[in-house]
């Protein structure tokens, strides 16, 4: 019996790992989302930190991005466009983005993006690998915008 | 049931249930299905799957174009190198086309690269006049598809 429960202990304990390793694992909210990062430069801390900025600050935000969102992926940018779309770009000119489309450095600039028609938010890499509280803060208003747009795909798209 | 019997069948649920979860993409509403090649270099079959949900519901009329003129994907760089994806226009115009699809740089690029070079296959199906720019017509699509998709004000 007690060896049973040692190995009931063991497994629990490699779950909670597995489960945690790579995601943000809320189990009191039935939350868990998978967190991608770069093996080298990547850090999943940061985001945690941001995660736990919307748990603490807004429930019913949290309780939507739990709801609507499996995954957040960093990047080192959003792209809302292909540059290469201009044949100039094609041709080897170096273009301003802002002549090419705006939209295209808006994106890039922007600190993430919802990718709709899946689950996905991208969260941009911070440029210089900096981080910090203003880093945490800035995700965690993206995050609270992104998943009310991830929300608001899936509510329309079940109508 | 010998046991020898029960363990060779248990053996051939585990790959069935593998090649489904890895090498295939079935989408039986939509009676599509596309071979996923195995990927050789770590970024794994998983972002295509992503890329076609992505497309199934954010833009199902790409979806469908995918559907019927793919066959197959190749997520390893191959002419396309790290950063991109490959068509290649000597396979045989009459049958669902193969393409090479770089998984590299995320979600979002995956789903236009799927769509630029199902814009080749289409091509290739389709015929287009001597002289016609290819790359113009498929570049402009996954800039489409890119606008369409990505959300971020």
């Amino acid at each position: 019996m007690k060896r049973w429960g040692l190995i009931a202990v063991v497994v629990l304990l490699v779950a909670w790992g597995w489960l945690r390793a790579f995601a943000w694992f809320d189990p009191l909210s039935a939350c868990r989302i998978h967190i991608d990062v770069e093996l080298l430069e990547g850090d999943r801390g940061a985001i945690r930190s941001a995660i736990d900025v919307v748990r603490r600050e807004d429930p019913l935000v949290y309780r939507a991005l739990c709801r609507w969102v499996d995954r957040i992926q960093e990047e080192r940018q959003c792209d809302a466009g292909d540059p290469q779309a201009d044949r100039r770009v094609r041709g080897g000119a170096g273009i301003p983005l802002d002549v090419l489309d705006p939209a295209i450095r808006r994106a890039r600039e922007a600190p993430g993006c919802y990718v709709r028609g899946s689950r996905v938010i991208v969260l941009r890499r911070p440029p210089d690998g900096g981080g910090g509280p203003a880093l945490v803060r800035e995700r965690a208003e993206a995050l609270k915008r992104l998943a009310g747009y991830s929300q608001a795909f899936w509510i329309d798209h079940g109508r | 049931m010998t046991r020898r019997r029960a363990v060779a069948l248990g053996i051939l649920a585990i790959l069935v249930v593998l090649v489904a979860r890895y090498f295939v993409w079935v989408d039986v509403g939509a009676r599509c299905v596309i071979g996923i090649r195995p990927s050789l270099v770590g970024y794994d079959n998983s972002t295509v799957k992503r890329a076609l949900e992505t497309l199934r519901h954010g833009s199902p009329e790409d979806y469908r174009k995918v559907c019927v003129h793919v066959g197959s994907i190749n997520p390893n760089p191959s002419c396309g190198g790290f950063g991109g994806g490959c068509f290649w226009h000597g396979q045989n115009a009459r049958g669902r086309a193969s393409i090479d699809v770089s998984t590299e740089h995320g979600l979002i690029w995956t789903v236009a690269i799927v769509v630029h070079e199902t814009c080749h296959a289409i091509q290739s199906h389709e015929g287009r006049p001597p002289g016609f720019d290819y790359e113009d017509e498929c570049y402009n699509e996954d800039h489409r598809i890119m606008r369409a998709l990505v959300q971020f004000e």
